[in-house]
């Protein structure tokens, strides 16, 4: 009976420190109000200061990362899809984000992301520096955003930041799932 | 030049970048879609402001208390613009750094701008 199977569900996540979770269509409204119930929540939970302002920032980089490179949802018309999870396990917060990207890009992200995952806290710090005072967006015309991201969430995330791409299971001449993650 | 002013929403500043008394404020928080897009006519009208001016003071109150990483380097070119006027017209431009006590990532970005941008005067203010 799927109100049992529903039921599972709050209740394991409830167990395993789920503070938010969300999987569909995606667009900066869903965003800002999906923000909102975030803050709140933290609110509830007390969390305060620092901690609450790095994690909502994760949060933001890690959707925004999400509707601005991941391809139109397969059998839609222009509609992005993701899911977001954030929660907290041994005091520390995460924060993962699973997308669709073009398997095409899959290189291009590897090469992106690998070379932060090599550096220490000091080595990041100087990345983003370097890269804010950057004028020019690079040669790299994929990127929306000002390649500051990954770094801004390297420079948040207490442990160093994870991700895995995946296959798509029924798109997979075209699409791979990216998966990311952060600790707070 | 007329002033700007531009209301608050919940992913976008409160712009008010009065030109007629040198006096621009930015509040709240910034994370819109397209950060680069949102914000290129405000820095368009600041640029062709600055070039108006000989040596006028500005005030720039830096108010926001968060914004995303597209909005960050925004910023960052504003801040040059207003350097560049510095450097032209010496001890021109305040920048009042407003930044909650214990915000370590606005706190920390407002020792870059200060040590990136040495024309600016440079002035931490806690919010209370």
């Amino acid at each position: 009976m799927l109100i049992d199977l529903f039921t599972v569900f709050r209740e394991e996540a409830d167990a395993n420190g789920i503070v938010f979770y969300y999987s569909g269509i995606l667009s900066q409204n869903v965003i800002t109000t999906m923000s909102d119930s975030l803050k709140q929540k933290l609110q509830i939970q007390d969390e305060k200061g620092a901690r609450s302002r790095k994690l909502f920032s994760t949060f933001i980089e890690m959707i925004q990362n999400a509707l601005h490179y991941s391809p139109r949802a397969p059998g839609s018309d222009d509609t992005k899809e993701g899911s977001i999870i954030v929660g907290k396990k041994d005091d520390k917060y995460f924060v993962i984000c699973a997308n669709f990207i073009q398997k095409q890009h899959e290189a291009r992200i590897r090469e992106k992301i690998d070379p932060i995952l090599e550096m220490s806290a000091d080595e990041i710090r100087q990345a983003y520096r370097t890269q804010l005072k950057n004028d020019r967006h690079s040669s790299d015309t994929i990127s929306k955003g000002a390649g500051l991201g990954f770094l801004t969430l390297a420079r948040d995330s207490v442990e160093p930041i994870q991700y895995a791409i995946r296959e798509a299971v029924g798109f997979e001449n075209e699409l791979s799932c990216f998966y990311l993650k952060a600790t707070i | 030049m007329t002033d700007i002013y531009i209301p608050a929403t919940s992913d976008t500043p409160e712009i008010n970048f009065k030109f007629s008394s040198n006096t621009l404020s930015m509040s709240g928080e910034a994370y819109p879609e397209n950060g680069v897009e949102f914000f290129r006519p405000i820095l368009r009208q600041l640029q062709s402001h600055l070039k108006s001016l000989n040596g006028d003071a500005v005030e720039f109150n830096f108010k926001l208390t968060y914004f995303n990483s597209v909005s960050t380097k925004v910023f960052y070119s504003m801040f040059e613009l207003l350097n560049e006027y510095a450097k032209a017209h010496p001890n021109s431009v305040l920048l009042n750094w407003h930044h909650d006590e214990d915000d370590d990532t606005i706190l920390e970005l407002g020792q870059d701008v200060q040590e990136d941008f040495t024309w600016i005067d440079f002035n931490a203010v806690v919010l209370a």
